[in-house]
């Protein structure tokens, strides 16, 4: 029969070893939820302005996104769970991606690409753009650049990734 | 009050069906097709959803501020769409930019050519369900825009080519790096041409479709890679010679057909010219300056301007309006995917469903640029 050590390094380490279970896993369920969903992040097709060219880049051979875990842009609408803006969204676009951001199912999450998907960024005086999505649709990660080198995409997909692991209930967002 | 309700089959026949903006087969624009079953009866293309106002944002800055805004609504192809704005203001200053600069403009124009054709092969297999072409397109382009990082410090937004010249001069050991580049990437067409465009699943998809004739394509104004894929001999670069073009040899590709696979084969062909012409300026670079000196905030006598270059899709020209104060008066930006985007009701009357990809990606066409 074993003796269990009441006391020592053992159970301090046991201590520990709980301590992060329930950090990181908690329920087992949510976890395991949130890791099926953070492999497999479906990407809408919407471009909206020239990042779709660093969008574009990010996707293709050198950088691939998909090693990540980011697939590619072919879904419905219904199953696609990740909207990657790609720019400047104008006065005409503004109702379509409203429009298309309510068609997801949750729980969905939204990047905002490059300077004019922030702040309007090189376009903030002219009369037909938006200053910012975050008027008009949540936004979860932020990349910045004019456009963002296809790394910087790729940087806010992997922070996605890290608040996805961190989910606190299962229903997402 | 009796209702009459009578079935005609035929009524509702035609559906009207929005392709876009949401659309893996159309990026930030909208085709509007009404269709017979499998056909389409008509198309009526719905541009503008990228709109930014870049004519009335040229006329609150200055001429230098006006670089950077106007490289972004053809990203792919930033240094071309520079080209005759830097020329136009030019030519209104009166400024004899040194043949360095000549020489790197040259350059930096057609490496930019080369990246936008590889990424319009690279989409072009993606429409047609050729993943290889879309892998080997994405990241064979990637070489070039390497190349291009170093003259120009960024992936594609170089701002580049300004008015008097150049921004700076090119890195030390630029040239070997460039030169054996052109080495390997005319060996890697020729498996290009071997693998895509001779491919039985390729030209089955693209071969006489969306056939545009020459007359036609006269007709509706079409520009660029689209006229000389239907066999007209039209380009800038040779019929009014700018900067230093009138210095290189080099021919101009044309295909008769006019089909889908001419308007993508043809891409292939420039970038071959677009190679030797590279070769050409690295080899007989003159030395001396880059640029000339402008102040920060130049000013530009009064005068009205109109200067046209040969971008990748096509003529890009500018209108220049002064009026002698630091800003323009009215800038006019003529481009390329406008002008051919006109081509495509013509080209959509009538085909399949399944061949509008195949169609609409062969114009080489990019909102953003059409809308401004």
């Amino acid at each position: 029969m074993v003796e269990v050590q009441k006391t020592g390094t053992f159970q301090v380490l046991v201590g520990k070893l709980n301590e992060v279970l329930q950090e990181y896993i908690g329920d087992p369920v949510r976890y395991l939820a949130n890791w099926g969903r953070l492999y497999s992040l479906w990407p809408v097709h919407l471009e909206t302005a020239c990042c779709s060219v660093e969008l574009g880049a990010a996707a293709g051979s050198r950088f691939d996104m998909e090693r990540f875990g980011a697939l590619e842009a072919f879904g419905s609408l219904r199953a696609c769970d990740l909207l990657i803006v790609t720019g400047t969204v104008t006065r005409k676009l503004a109702p379509r991606l409203k429009l298309i951001y309510d068609q997801m199912a949750e729980p969905r999450w939204v990047i905002a690409m490059g300077a004019c998907a922030i702040t309007g960024g090189l376009y903030f005086d002219s009369y037909n753009v938006l200053r910012g999505i975050d008027d008009i649709i949540p936004v979860d990660v932020y990349v910045p650049g004019c456009p963002p080198r296809a790394e910087a995409l790729l940087q806010g997909l992997v922070l996605l990734q890290e608040k996805i692991r961190r989910l606190p209930s299962l229903k997402g967002v | 009050m009796t209702t009459e309700v009578t079935y005609e089959p035929e009524a509702d026949r035609i559906m009207n069906v929005a392709l876009g903006p949401q659309h893996p087969g159309a990026g930030h624009f909208r085709i509007q097709l009404w269709l017979d079953g499998d056909y389409v009866v008509k198309a009526e293309p719905d541009p503008g959803y990228v709109h930014r106002g870049e004519e009335k944002m040229c006329e609150y800055r200055n001429y230098i501020q006006n670089v950077p805004h106007l490289e972004r609504p053809v990203i792919l192809d930033s240094s071309n769409i520079l080209f005759p704005y830097a020329l136009a203001v030019d030519e209104l200053m009166g400024n004899k930019v040194p043949p360095r600069g000549q020489y790197l403009r040259v350059i930096m124009s057609e490496i930019n050519r080369i990246i936008s054709h590889m990424y319009f092969l690279g989409i072009m297999g993606m429409f047609v369900g050729h993943t290889t072409m879309t892998t080997w397109g994405m990241g064979d382009r990637d070489f070039w825009i390497d190349i291009a990082e170093r003259i120009g410090g960024a992936r594609v937004t170089f701002a580049y080519i300004i008015p008097g010249g150049v921004r700076n001069d090119m890195p030390e050991g630029l040239k070997e790096r460039a030169l054996k580049t052109c080495d390997w990437f005319e060996k890697r067409m020729d498996e290009y041409e071997k693998i895509f465009f001779k491919n039985p699943l390729y030209l089955e998809r693209t071969e006489n479709v969306g056939v545009l004739t020459a007359e036609d394509a006269v007709k509706y104004g079409a520009t660029g890679t689209v006229l000389r894929a239907s066999g007209v001999r039209k380009d800038v670069r040779k019929d009014e010679p700018y900067s230093a073009y009138e210095d290189f040899d080099f021919d101009i590709p044309v295909l008769n057909s006019g089909d889908s696979w001419a308007r993508s084969y043809i891409a292939l062909l420039e970038m071959r010219e677009s190679v030797k012409i590279i070769r050409q300026a690295f080899k007989n670079m003159p030395q001396g300056q880059v640029r000339l000196k402008l102040g920060p905030q130049p000013r530009v006598p009064p005068g009205e301007v109109f200067a046209r270059t040969e971008a990748a899709r096509g003529e890009m020209s500018y209108h220049l309006i002064s009026d002698g104060s630091p800003r323009p008066y009215r800038v006019k930006i003529g481009t390329p995917s406008f002008k051919n985007m006109r081509v495509l009701p013509h080209l959509l009357k009538g085909v399949h469903v399944a061949d509008i990809p195949a169609i609409y990606w062969s114009l080489n066409y990019w909102p953003v640029e059409a809308d401004r």
